[in-house]
């Protein structure tokens, strides 16, 4: 019984280990496939390396074995070669060209899938979706060890892509960054897309027993473009996407035992949940810290109008003018009691006056405004009359080395264009 | 009347069904085509699959309208999806259609194998809509895929014009004041329920190129849209048609891929043939 | 400060032909072009001069309403864009089209129609007949049944000019119409706008080259993401106003541009 349950244990540890394997080398690859825009010819590279793989089949190769991959990097070269022909002989799109031949492709594989279907190993579902659980049921012997047949192609396959990722990162980087410069610097930018191709091809077709044709688009894809809304510099998007991948394999491989339901299939679910927390909760570009980050603005905008309308209406009141400040909308009477609890405000509804720290901020605020002002005036042809409602949004974001530019620029003044005083910095 | 000239009624109702989708999905493929979004249906495509599966777990039942409406449902939702997408994350096009295509396909292919897992009865039949089979298809549901396309056709004809200039210039639709997005929008789904109808027949994974191919094969042929509409409405029903006839002729064929073979060899065939339309090459 | 300043143009209009309102428009959040304040009057040809990049297509896109507002308002003839959408003709530039596309030449023109003939109706004998006068104008009338791809640049923006004239407007908008345009097309082009500017019409044309701005412009307009001058073309294309056009962007805008964008302080 033990024994039985560890054979059980080990596996879907075997099964996992190949998912994460499978899915890592997918991570790398689609890290500079989805920052080189390249993300639909990985789709259509997954489709299309079908044919290959069962032409190499039928002629007597082994799934995972060295002719299906050289017949699928074959395949995979001849689909992308096939668009760009149909691309600059025929006049199409990129996205028709590459819609034309990976559907034709794949369905060309399919019908030879099906007619052959009692000379080889291979069905249509599997080409679809792949059965991860029955890659440990297929092992070889290492080194006295029965090993899963397709975790040895996976292996392999993953350490040639590390290597060749990290032999050819310098160039991979020039090229998705700036191919025009890359070439005009002597790096061979065909060759080395032409590798991407070729690294794409091999990652597909050595995921294809594990997930199948389709969703090796999820393992190629999501990662890097999880990866991407998290980090900003591309080793650490390809480590993060890597990350990413393991994880799904992990947690996907489980959630679908549990459910009784297909590994593969689940994989993908995981890949897209992550996806979405990324998209939600990431540091800087989430959905999330975003609206966090425009609510504050908002809210300190409101506090600074606030503050400066009280000075507005001091300055006034000096000249006989006086005019009380109120909130006009609850946002701001929030925003006013706030600033009287935080000592920037003195005084009660109705009559609020400055504190010594409010008048800084107060100062600072209308001077950015009339500094701005004055800007504008000397600057463009604005009528006076219009000056004031565009420094209204732009004082907010005036900060005191640019205030000092504008100042040398304009001159220091004593007044704006409307004739009112400029506050002195106070910072 | 029971068959004719040897076909069983049933088959040729079918076949004349199948071939309504594969002509309005080549007039409706068309104006995707034109608009630069060849692809634009190939993440709701995916996405149906979840669509049939969940209809099929709601209900229970099998009948061809639930599936489908459940499928229509998902492909519609998968475009909200990538619209989202586009507009709350800074990830590009390309990317968000890969993520949305492969992470519903698995969603997909999650439900479809945890209903066969189960055994639960009726289940296995929805595989076919992976890769399409016609065989199964009743006069009704023919009936019911002929009737939605028709329906299609009859839209894009009221609307060609408009179609056809926002496709050329949106710049100048726009400046015109048409609400160039919402005609967008309605050219998507347009796109999105050709996808649906065309699913029974060429299936998830291959009805994209229903609405790519006979386009691009219709469009070696002619310099007018107009034309090339119709032209691309034949070339889908010769097709459509062609997969169905070899599927019931040779059994354990799928018609999706034969459809798209036959398609495929008629745009190679107008690449060779037709009078050179590009200039200079 | 130059004004242009003309008597009023046609009709009961209770404004000038055009007027840019304390404008910002924004790409996203970021502004690309700050405070436009201009007014124009019909009839005339007006140019809107400045560097690549200065936002002067934006200007004509932000009047149609092809990309938001962020500040301040446009106006035709004293009325809101909605209002007299079909008075204003428009010529994009051309390379934001596919000329691969599968329309004629009299496809296009007659797309001059649409907005009077209002949805799902189709272009009839008059249509037809108008388009072929436009076309006549624009010397194209040989041409009419060819694949617009076929045509030369310089004809390709002449197909663009005769739709716009098919719009039977009071106002025209054109950006760049020049660019790629062999010789005889300018000129043919430029005796068009000559006949508008004649029959009362205004004439707002996007235009990057100087030489020949002075040339044929009543009055100009000069920007770099904001106003720097505008009046008539004599007055306006002073070397100190031309120096501070092309000096480059003012990096104050930059700055600022990038704080707002990111909803912060510049330093």
């Amino acid at each position: 019984m033990n024994a039985w349950l560890s054979e059980q244990a080990a596996m879907h540890a075997w099964a996992i280990a190949t998912a994460a394997v499978v899915s890592s080398g997918c991570a790398l690859v689609g890290t500079l496939l989805v920052v080189r825009r390249m993300s639909l010819l990985g789709d259509a590279i997954s489709h299309a390396v079908l044919p290959g793989i069962v032409v190499a089949v039928l002629a007597g190769g082994r799934p995972g074995g060295m002719l299906v991959l050289v017949a699928a990097v074959v395949t995979a070269l001849l689909t992308v070669w096939l668009t760009q022909a149909l691309k600059s002989r025929a006049g199409l799109a990129e996205d028709a060209a590459a819609g034309v031949v990976f559907t034709t492709l794949f369905a060309a594989g399919v019908v030879l899938v099906t007619a052959a279907a009692a000379r080889i190993d291979l069905d249509p579902s599997c080409v679809l979706h792949g059965i991860l659980e029955l890659v440990p049921f297929d092992t070889v012997r290492l080194g006295g060890f029965e090993v899963p047949r397709a975790f040895v192609t996976a292996a392999a396959v993953f350490g040639l892509l590390l290597a060749a990722a990290i032999l050819t990162w310098k160039e991979q980087l020039a090229t998705a960054f700036d191919p025009a410069a890359a070439r005009a610097a002597g790096i061979p930018v065909g060759l080395v897309t032409t590798g991407l191709l070729a690294a794409t091809a091999l990652a597909t077709v050595a995921s294809f027993e594990a997930v199948g044709a389709i969703l090796v688009v999820a393992m190629l894809v999501v990662p890097a473009a999880t990866a991407e809304l998290l980090v900003h510099r591309l080793p650490w998007m390809a480590l993060v996407a890597v990350i990413v991948a393991v994880f799904a394999a992990c947690a996907g491989y489980l959630a679908a035992w549990w459910f009784n339901t297909s590994a593969a299939g689940m994989m993908a679910v995981v890949l897209g949940l992550e996806y979405f927390a990324a998209a939600v909760l990431a540091p800087s570009d989430g959905v999330l810290s975003r609206a966090v980050a425009r609510l504050w603005l908002a809210w300190r905008v409101t506090c600074e109008d606030c503050l400066a309308a009280v000075w507005r209406s001091e300055e006034l009141a000096a000249d006989g003018r006086a005019e009380a400040p109120t909130a006009v909308s609850l946002w701001q009477s929030v925003a006013f009691r706030w600033l009287a609890a935080s000592g920037q405000l003195v005084g009660a509804q109705g009559a609020w006056r400055l504190s010594t720290r409010g008048r800084v901020e107060a100062e600072t605020v209308v001077r950015s405004h009339r500094l701005w002002e004055a800007w504008l005036g000397r600057h463009t042809e604005l009528p006076l009359d219009h000056l004031h409602p565009p420094a209204e949004w732009i004082e907010h974001h005036l900060g005191a080395t640019v205030r000092k530019r504008i100042e040398a620029e304009v001159g220091v003044q004593e007044s704006d264009p409307h004739g009112r005083s400029i506050p002195p910095e106070r910072k | 009347m029971t068959s004719l000239a040897g076909i069983p009624y049933n088959t040729l109702v079918v076949a004349a069904g199948v071939a309504a989708v594969g002509f309005a999905a080549g007039v409706i493929g068309s104006l995707g085509v034109l608009r630069k979004r060849a692809l634009a249906g190939d993440a709701a495509a995916h996405a149906t699959l979840v669509g049939v599966a969940a209809a099929f777990l709601v209900t229970g039942r099998r009948d061809l309208p639930v599936l489908l409406l459940g499928a229509l449902v998902a492909a519609v939702a998968s475009l909200g999806v990538l619209v989202l997408i586009r507009r709350f994350t800074r990830t590009r096009d390309d990317a968000a259609t890969a993520i949305v295509l492969g992470v519903s396909f698995g969603l997909g292919i999650t439900l479809l194998s945890g209903i066969t897992a189960r055994g639960i009865p009726g289940g296995g039949g929805l595989e076919q809509f992976l890769l399409g089979h016609t065989a199964a298809l009743t006069a009704a549901d023919a009936g019911l895929l002929a009737a939605v396309s028709a329906a299609a056709v009859l839209l894009v004809w009221l609307g060609l014009k408009e179609a056809v200039l926002v496709a050329f210039d949106p710049d100048f639709a726009a400046a015109l004041g048409w609400p160039v997005t919402v005609i967008d929008y309605a050219l998507v789904a347009l796109v999105a329920v050709m996808v649906v109808v065309g699913l029974p027949a060429a299936g998830a994974v291959l009805v994209t190129a229903l609405v790519v191919i006979p386009p691009v094969a219709a469009r070696q042929w002619t310099d007018r849209a107009g034309t090339m509409l119709l032209l691309a409405g034949l070339i889908g029903l010769v097709s459509a048609v062609a997969g169905v006839a070899a599927s019931a002729v040779v059994p354990r064929l799928a018609t999706g891929p034969t459809i798209v073979l036959m398609a495929a060899a008629i745009f190679a065939l107008s690449l060779l043939l037709a009078p050179g339309r590009r200039r200079g090459a | 400060m130059e004004r242009v300043t003309r008597t009023s143009g046609p009709g009961s209009d209770s404004g000038p032909a055009l007027e840019f309102h304390d404008v910002t428009v924004a790409y996203g959040r970021r502004p690309v072009l700050w405070n436009i304040d201009l007014v124009i009057e019909a009839p005339g040809l007006f140019g809107i001069i400045g560097p690549n990049g200065a936002g002067k297509s934006t200007l004509l896109k932000a009047a149609l309403g092809l990309v938001p507002l962020a500040g301040g308002s446009v106006r035709f003839f004293g009325r809101p864009l909605d209002e007299v959408r079909r008075r204003i003709g428009y010529v994009p530039q051309r390379e934001t089209v596919d000329w691969d596309f599968p329309v004629s030449v009299m496809d296009v023109v007659l797309m001059g129609t649409y907005a009077r003939l209002g949805w799902f109706r189709r272009p009839g004998s008059g249509e037809r007949a108008l388009a072929n006068a436009c076309l006549d104008r624009v010397g194209l009338a040989d041409v009419a049944d060819r694949q617009i791809g076929r045509l030369s640049g310089g004809q390709q923006q002449r197909v663009f000019l005769a739709r716009a004239l098919a719009q039977q407007a009071d106002l025209y908008f054109l950006d760049e119409p020049l660019a790629g345009v062999d010789a005889r097309s300018q000129e043919q082009i430029f005796r068009v706008l000559a006949e508008l500017r004649a029959a009362g019409k205004l004439v707002v044309v996007v235009h990057h080259d100087l030489r020949t701005a002075a040339e044929w412009f009543d009055a100009v307009a000069l920007v770099d993401m904001r106003l720097v001058a505008a009046g008539p073309t004599a007055a306006v294309l002073t070397p100190e106003n031309l120096r501070r056009t092309y000096a480059g962007p003012l990096d104050v805008l930059d700055e600022l541009g990038r704080a707002i964008e990111q909803g912060r302080r510049t330093p």
